[in-house]
């Protein structure tokens, strides 16, 4: 009575399948079969023969298609099954056929990279709506404090739910994304309240602010569940009512339209995530465990550091000391529109390196040749990146915001080499490296918080050296053989 | 020992279990259970009996602990390279080899960690080159680097059980002779604890069927296959005693090197006065099953016979009791969609999941077990009970369960299937004296009772360390005996 699926050992969720090549009406011909021709057997058992690893092999598929030792014996004199087996065996030559390959796991979407960028990119045009009532103190201080809380708790619940899906299987993870939701709404409220009270913000920027946290969890809610494309809609009130208002030079008359957008678009992503994760499948296991909770920290960590390195230059202004840093903002919102791009050239990465490592039979070769791929992949990435930087750059200077002078080049480099070094963080972090990175990118935003009176300078260095350690690590380890084993 | 079973699924080895303790109420138990990943949850209320309930995961993430990642490869990947030259090697040769390994694995494990000492590229090359070393010029084989890693990954997991601390106990007894057996062996090897191997269906039999077609390719399922064969193998060798579920399994366990004379089989048992023969008929000529819903139970043959039942006789039903495990809910809608094309209308019903077995016999006039595996089916043995005539397949223990109390039939026949139902279904005295003879062969031999105090002494056996070849003479049911009667009716 022991069942497949009662086996662990086997792979989760395998069956015993039927023979393909005998059907189920066939097998009234098996016995049709001459008696004693043990080579019309054979020929009838081929593929099982030529890929058994053992005669008990060939016993379980005679078993299985209905061969008993009675008529074993009655057919072809053999005493038991397991006699006929030994003798096809022994008949017929190994010659295994692969199995048939699984579906690619990282096979080309360009679909879902750009829907990606897409939604990364798209709420940026809201900030510039908005800024009717981004107004009086603490305005930087909400919004910095949003992008640090959204971007951490966005990593640590994507972590939480891929990993649930992970151990529990598909639809499991959905239940714990909906507690944790709730949880880092509550953490972006408090968060915000307490913002608001030692930055005296008013009451609309608090409001957009959590707005901001809300949507970002959302939207990583959303995005775990496979639910990316239902995000555009979430996105569209606030995003059209703001490209409509900007448009047409910030009527007065529409402000209040924009306001209405903007309070529409987050509550609509939580809607949509708490839609997404009812549970469609019975729960397995315990709702969740603290244990499950802290491998999720280190996560929550990298998004807090990383969206760290991201906004401190724009907070600390150009020297250091607070005041405008336009080129930190536009270089900023650039990497944003990047991660899409991060994303495809990472799938790129796990697929070529998957081919790479059925292709190989050499441990050297594959070492050097993965180190190429990853270099590639990087390539790609940072002049894509590139690209965009210098179109935002483009739309930036021409909008006014920016004055898209040389002084400004340092700025953008050192985000130009910041983006290169998240997206290899990026790469390291999907094989569930995460320790080395976490330490890395808090190392840079520490350095540059304590050398913030150089300015970019220091910026530049801690990025740079972010770069170079972070290179050399994915180096080390993505080139080892078992990362890439799963 | 359990491995994937009780207490964390349904299904007829959990039920056995389930009954096995509750039936020994003067032992306590230590439940060592093998799962998956760890999440799963606990299916069944654990008797007062039950002392503790070890989980040991073979998939789940391994400790985040932090080890002496250098120390523990240089302790295992020598095991490992010992172990697979010797897995590669015929498997009649250095079985004792290979017992040797295992415990030098073990007593590795016991201070260094043992993923850290497998999971690295060391390990990765040890399995390349002993592959190179065996096949130097097979061309079809052509093992690449991603056997490699899923070879060294099936190890480090099904070698989990060996870094637990063994249980102290007095008798080790083995629910399913995979790699349930491992705690068993572990604690074999430092206390000296007897071991007991029950084997209900043949683990490694399914382990053959489930890798036919994939997913590994053949390099992999060789190297797997070998070392779960020669684990069987080692645990047959190791026992004291083996306790096969029907007589059908000892063929397979004799090929596994099992010794006869340690041999006793013990049949699954149902208490019958759960199970009263039921009085009465549905009116209408049905026939029912009940079952996990999932490919190993072949419903597709079962809708294409009913189909041509349906066909000879319109007024026909079928009603399937029953819902499928995790996972296999796309199984159950092909069927729906299969019953769909067949035609057969609403004549086909699917129930959902009953609390009650007995309801599901007694809605059909015939019960069907459609199966292309099993070991000695409760299905069969309860529809027995009940009075009830079966059709089932001819697979493990079923003939020896229903001797001529009912219809057996080729596994995977829609045809033959089919003709046997309508047999049953056009005779009612037929179905009378089946249904009477089988409840009678239930009385006879096949009672809870029965199987609990054969267990218990087995138990008593084996805990006061008399000779077993002694004590086992006469005991064992004459396979010829059981044999004759299970021909078809």
């Amino acid at each position: 009575m022991t069942t497949v699926d009662e086996i662990p050992g086997a792979p989760p969720h395998e069956d015993i399948e039927p023979d393909e090549d005998i059907e189920p009406t066939d097998l009234a011909t098996a016995k049709v079969i001459p008696s004693g021709d043990i080579d019309a057997l054979c020929q009838e058992f081929r593929a099982a023969c030529q890929s058994a690893i053992d005669p008990l092999e060939i016993a379980s598929t005679l078993e299985f298609n209905g061969w008993s030792d009675h008529a074993i014996e009655e057919s072809f004199g053999y005493p038991d099954v397991f006699a006929l087996a030994r003798e096809m065996y022994r008949r017929v030559p190994r010659h295994p056929l692969d199995p048939q390959i699984a579906p690619d796991p990282w096979g080309p979407s360009r679909l879902r990279p750009l829907l990606h960028g897409l939604l990364y990119a798209l709420p940026a045009v809201c900030f510039p709506a908005a800024a009717g009532i981004l107004t009086g103190p603490g305005v930087l201080a909400v919004l910095v404090v949003a992008l640090l809380v959204g971007w951490s708790l966005s990593q640590g619940l994507a972590h939480l739910g891929y990993t649930r899906r992970g151990l529990a299987g598909p639809g499991q993870e959905r239940p714990l994304l909906r507690r944790g939701l709730a949880v880092g709404l509550a953490i972006v409220v408090l968060a915000m309240s307490l913002t608001a009270l030692l930055a005296h913000a008013r009451l609309p920027v608090v409001l957009f602010g959590t707005g901001e946290g809300a949507y970002m969890l959302g939207a990583s809610v959303l995005l775990v569940v496979g639910a990316g494309r239902w995000l555009l809609l979430a996105l569209a009130p606030g995003v059209v009512a703001s490209a409509v208002f900007l448009g047409l030079g910030r009527p007065a008359y529409l402000e209040f339209v924009v306001w209405i957008g903007l309070v529409v678009t987050p509550e609509l992503a939580l809607a949509l995530a708490m839609k997404f994760t009812r549970r469609t499948s019975p729960p397995v296991g315990r709702s969740w465990s603290g244990a499950e909770v802290l491998r999720a920290v280190p996560s929550a960590w990298f998004g807090l550091a990383a969206a760290g390195l991201l906004a401190f230059p724009i907070a600390a202004g150009l020297h250091g000391h607070g005041g405008p840093n336009t080129a930190a903002l536009v270089a900023a919102l650039s990497l944003s529109l990047s991660m899409g791009v991060a994303e495809a050239s990472l799938i790129w990465y796990r697929r070529r390196t998957q081919r790479l490592l059925h292709a190989s039979g050499d441990l050297g070769g594959f070492v050097i040749r993965a180190r190429a791929v990853l270099l590639v992949a990087l390539l790609q990435y940072a002049v894509a990146a590139a690209a965009l930087m210098a179109a935002v750059v483009a739309v930036a200077a021409g909008g006014g915001l920016t004055a898209a002078h040389w002084s400004e080049l340092p700025q953008l480099a050192s985000y130009a080499i910041l983006g290169a070094a998240l997206f290899l963080a990026l790469a390291v972090q999907a094989f569930g490296l995460r320790a080395f990175i976490v330490a890395a990118v808090s190392v840079a935003l520490a350095f540059e918080i304590a050398f913030r009176d150089l300015g970019v300078p220091a910026q530049l260095a801690a990025c740079g050296a972010l770069l170079v350690a972070v290179g050399a690590y994915a180096a080390l380890e993505l080139g080892k053989v078992v990362r890439h084993g799963y | 020992m359990s491995e994937g079973t009780y207490p964390f699924q349904l299904g007829g080895v959990s039920v056995w279990c389930d009954q096995l303790i509750r039936g020994m109420g003067d032992y306590r138990f230590r439940i060592v259970a093998l799962v998956a990943s760890g999440r799963e949850p606990s299916m069944w209320q654990l008797p007062d009996n039950v002392a503790s309930l070890d989980v040991v995961p073979l998939w789940g993430p391994p400790s985040t602990a932090r080890v002496a990642r250098r120390r523990a490869r240089s302790s295992f990947v020598p095991l490992l390279r010992r172990l697979i030259d010797i897995v590669l090697s015929p498997p009649a040769e250095r079985q004792h080899e290979f017992a040797e390994v295992l415990q030098e694995i073990y007593q590795c494990a016991k201070h260094d960690d043992l993923t850290a000492g497998l999971d690295n590229e060391e390990g990765v090359r040890v399995i390349s080159d002993a592959w190179r070393d065996r096949w130097p010029d097979v061309e079809d084989l052509s093992p690449n680097l991603h056997d490699a890693v899923t070879v060294l990954r099936l190890f480090e997991h099904s070698l989990r059980p060996l870094s637990r601390p063994p249980v102290h106990v007095d008798l080790a007894h083995v629910a399913t002779n995979g790699l349930g057996a491992l705690p068993a062996l572990t604690a074999k090897w430092e206390y000296g604890t007897p071991m007991l191997v029950s084997e209900h269906g043949v683990a490694i039999r399914e382990q053959y069927l489930v890798n036919r077609h994939g997913p590994y390719r053949w390099p992999v399922k060789s190297l797997y296959l070998g070392y779960l064969r020669r684990l069987c193998a080692l645990s047959f060798g190791e026992a004291e005693m083996i306790a096969p579920g029907n007589l059908w399994n000892r063929r397979w366990e004799a090929q596994l090197g099992a010794d006869a004379t340690r041999t006793r089989t013990i049949y699954n048992g149902v208490d019958p006065a759960w199970y009263l023969a039921l009085a009465d008929e549905p009116e209408a000529p049905t026939i029912s099953w009940i079952g996990r819903i999932e490919p190993l139970k072949d419903l597709e043959t079962l809708l294409r016979a009913f189909a041509l039942v349906h066909r000879e006789m319109p007024a026909a039903r079928l009603r399937l009791f029953g819902w499928p495990p995790y996972g296999q809910e796309g199984y159950l809608s092909r069927c729906r969609e299969l019953a769909g094309e067949l035609g057969t209308g609403d004549a086909v019903t699917f129930e959902g999941r009953v609390e009650d077995g007995r309801e599901a016999y007694a809605a059909g006039q015939v019960v069907v077990l459609s199966s292309i595996s099993e070991g000695f089916p409760y299905t069969v043995i309860e529809a027995m009970a009940c009075g009830r005539p079966c059709v089932a397949t001819d697979v493990g223990g079923v003939t020896e369960a229903l001797g001529s109390t009912g219809l057996v039939v080729p596994p995977r026949n829609p045809v033959d299937m089919a003709q046997a139902c309508l047999t049953l279904l056009r005779d009612v005295d037929l179905r009378r004296r089946l249904g009477a003879e089988g409840r009678a062969r239930v009385l006879d031999l096949f009672t809870l009772d029965r199987a609990v105090s054969e267990y218990r002494e087995t138990y008593n056996l084996l805990t006061s360390g008399r000779s077993l070849r002694t004590d086992l003479s006469g005991s064992e049911p004459q396979s010829d005996d059981l044999l004759a009667l299970g021909a078809p009716g």
